[in-house]
C-alpha cells in the first residue's frame, strides 16, 4: 500500500496562464500535487479543466507559469517527451481510434512491440474483458468498454503520473465502480499519481484525496476529499 | 487476350506511377503536385546510370534513395510549414515542380534521351506473345501494393500514420512522433514516385517534361481513391481498362483523356469515389 504522507510533490503548477488564440482559459493558476495522490479538478462545463490537462501535456502551450514534474520544469516540453518520461492521459474528445482493434489502440501506448506483452497483462488485471477482445473493432464497444479501454491505454506503461478527463461521464454504477477500483489499485500497488478532471461529484469525492473546483480558469476552491465536503463542492458547482 | 493482358498491364502500370502520390496525400492530406517531377527524377536516374555504363537495374535503388532524400529535404523545407495549408501546399509544390523540370534542364539538357530496356522480349503467356516487360510491371505493381500493405498493416510505422490518418490530435496526445512520421512518409513516396520514373523508361522516352503528363492522370485517380490503396487499385483497373478499350476501339487522342474524364464523373457522383473499397 503507497502512503501519500510526507511525499514530495509529484506535478507543480506555479502561476501558469494558457488559452487559445486571444482568448485566455486558465489564468495564473497554481497547484501543487503529492507523489501517489488522487486530485478531482470539477467545475462546471466552460471552466477550462480540460485545457488545462492539455496544457500540462504540451497540447496547448503555457502562455506564462512553470510546470515542473518532479521539480523538473517540463514547461514548453512535447507530448512525445512527456508519455516517454512516464505521463499517461486518458483524454475525453475523441479519445479512441474506433477504426482499429483494441490490440492496435494498445499497442499504440507502448513504444516497442517487444513491451506489449508485459503492458497487456499488466491492464488485463484491471479489465480482463479485454484480453479475449483484443481483434474486435474499438468502435464496436459499448460506452463502458470504450472507457476502459481509454484507461487501459493510459496505464500500459505504468505511468507514474494520469491525467484522466471525465471517465466517468455517462457510465453506470457498476463501470464507475470498476473504474474507481483500478485507479485505486493503481495508485496503491505503485504510488502513481492521478489528476482526475470530473464532473461526477460522488465518484470524484469516493476515489480522490484532496479536490479543487476550478472558476474560470482559476483555483475557486480546495480541500480534502470527505463525505461531509459534498455540500460545499455541490454549492460550486450549481449553475 | 491481348486486349485483356493490356488492361491488366496498364492498370499496373497506372498504379505503380499513381501509388506515391497516394502514400503521400493519404497520409499527409497534401496533393504533391511535383509528383511528375519526381517521376522526372527517378526517369534521369535510369539516364545517369546508363551514362556510367551501370546495370540498368542499379537505376532503381538509385531512384528511390535520390527520391527519398530529395523528398525529406522539400518536406523539411518547404511542405512542413504548409500542412495546414493545403491550397498553399499545392501551388508550393505546383512551382516546385517547375523548379526541378528546369534544373533537369540545365543539367541535361532539352534533348530527349532513351535508355537501356530493363527487360526485352516476349513471354508466352495465355496463348499469346506479349511483352515480358509490360508482365513484369503487373508483378512489380504487385510488389508494391503487397508492400505497400505490409507496411501499413503490418509494422508500427504503418499503425502510427493510420492512427495520424484517423486522428492526428489524438495521436500527438499519445507521444507519437507525427513530424518525423510524416517525414519518413512524404520520403517513402517521392523515393517509390521515382522509382517509378525508372519503371516507366522502358515505355517512354525521357526528357524534362515528360512527368507532367503522368501527373493529371495520377491526381485524379487518386482524387477517386481518397487514402486507400485497395481503392486505387480499382480504380486503376477500371480507368485503366477504359483508357484500353477506348484508345483501342474509338481513338487512342480519346484514351488518352479517358482517365480524367471518368475520374472527374465518378467524383461528381460521389465525393468518396472508390474509397470505401
Amino acid at each position: 500500500m503507497f502512503d501519500t504522507a510526507d511525499t514530495g510533490a509529484k506535478l507543480t503548477l506555479d502561476g501558469v496562464s494558457s488559452g487559445y488564440g486571444p482568448i485566455a482559459i486558465i489564468r495564473d493558476l497554481s497547484l501543487s500535487i503529492r507523489r501517489g495522490e488522487i486530485f478531482a479538478l470539477m467545475g462546471k462545463n466552460g471552466m477550462g479543466k480540460t485545457t488545462l490537462l492539455k496544457t500540462i501535456l504540451g497540447l496547448v502551450p503555457a502562455r506564462a507559469g512553470d510546470i515542473r514534474l518532479d521539480d523538473q520544469s517540463i514547461t514548453g516540453a512535447s507530448p512525445k517527451a512527456l508519455i516517454r518520461s512516464g505521463v499517461g492521459y486518458a483524454p475525453q474528445e475523441q479519445p479512441l481510434f474506433t477504426d482499429l482493434s483494441i490490440r492496435d489502440n494498445l499497442r499504440l501506448a507502448v513504444r516497442s512491440d517487444r513491451d506489449l506483452d508485459t503492458a497487456l497483462d499488466h491492464v488485463f488485471t484491471h479489465f480482463p474483458f479485454l484480453r479475449d477482445r483484443l481483434a474486435q473493432k474499438a468502435g464496436t464497444l459499448s460506452g463502458g468498454e470504450q472507457k476502459m479501454l481509454i484507461l487501459s491505454r493510459a496505464l500500459m506503461l505504468k505511468p507514474d503520473l494520469i491525467l484522466i478527463d471525465e471517465i466517468s461521464e455517462g457510465l453506470q454504477p457498476t463501470v464507475i465502480a470498476q473504474i474507481a477500483r483500478a485507479l485505486h489499485a493503481e495508485r496503491d500497488q505503485s504510488g502513481t499519481t492521478i489528476l482526475l478532471v470530473e464532473q461526477n461529484l460522488n465518484f470524484a469525492l469516493e476515489v480522490a484525496d484532496r479536490w479543487a473546483v476550478l472558476k474560470l480558469g482559476e483555483i475557486d476552491d480546495s480541500g480534502e476529499a470527505k463525505p461531509e465536503s459534498r455540500e460545499r463542492v455541490l454549492e460550486h458547482l450549481k449553475i | 487476350m491481348t486486349l485483356l493482358l493490356d488492361i491488366v498491364t496498364t492498370a499496373a502500370i497506372l498504379f505503380i506511377v499513381s501509388a506515391g502520390l497516394l502514400a503521400i496525400f493519404g497520409v499527409l492530406e497534401i496533393v504533391n503536385f511535383a509528383h511528375g517531377a519526381w517521376l522526372t527524377v527517378g526517369a534521369y536516374c535510369a539516364v545517369v546510370a546508363g551514362g556510367l555504363g551501370l546495370n540498368p537495374w542499379l537505376a532503381l535503388p538509385m531512384a528511390f534513395v535520390t527520391g527519398a532524400v530529395l523528398g525529406g529535404v522539400t518536406e523539411r523545407l518547404i511542405v512542413r510549414p504548409l500542412y495546414a495549408r493545403p491550397l498553399d501546399a499545392i501551388l508550393a509544390t505546383w512551382g516546385l515542380g517547375i523548379v526541378i523540370g528546369q534544373l533537369i534542364t540545365l543539367w541535361f539538357g532539352r534533348d530527349v534521351h532513351f535508355t537501356e530496356n530493363l527487360l526485352s522480349g516476349t513471354i508466352h503467356v495465355l496463348g499469346t506473345s506479349y511483352s515480358l516487360y509490360r508482365i513484369f510491371a503487373l508483378a512489380a505493381a504487385v510488389v508494391i501494393g503487397l508492400g505497400f500493405a505490409f507496411l501499413l498493416e503490418g509494422t508500427r510505422l504503418g499503425l502510427s500514420a493510420r492512427a495520424i490518418i484517423m486522428n492526428e490530435s489524438l495521436a500527438r496526445a499519445l507521444g507519437l512522433d507525427t513530424t518525423r512520421i510524416r517525414l519518413v512518409t512524404f520520403m517513402i513516396g517521392t523515393g517509390l514516385t521515382a522509382l517509378a520514373g525508372v519503371l516507366l523508361t522502358p515505355l517512354t522516352s525521357v526528357d524534362p517534361t515528360m512527368g507532367v503528363a503522368w501527373l493529371i492522370g495520377s491526381f485524379m485517380l487518386v482524387m477517386v481513391a481518397g487514402s486507400s490503396f485497395g481503392a486505387l487499385a480499382v480504380a486503376c483497373l477500371v480507368f485503366g481498362g477504359a483508357q484500353v478499350l477506348v484508345s483501342t476501339f474509338i481513338s487512342p487522342i480519346l484514351g488518352g483523356i479517358t482517365v480524367a474524364v471518368l475520374s472527374a464523373l465518378v467524383l461528381r457522383i460521389s465525393s468518396k469515389g472508390f474509397a470505401r473499397v
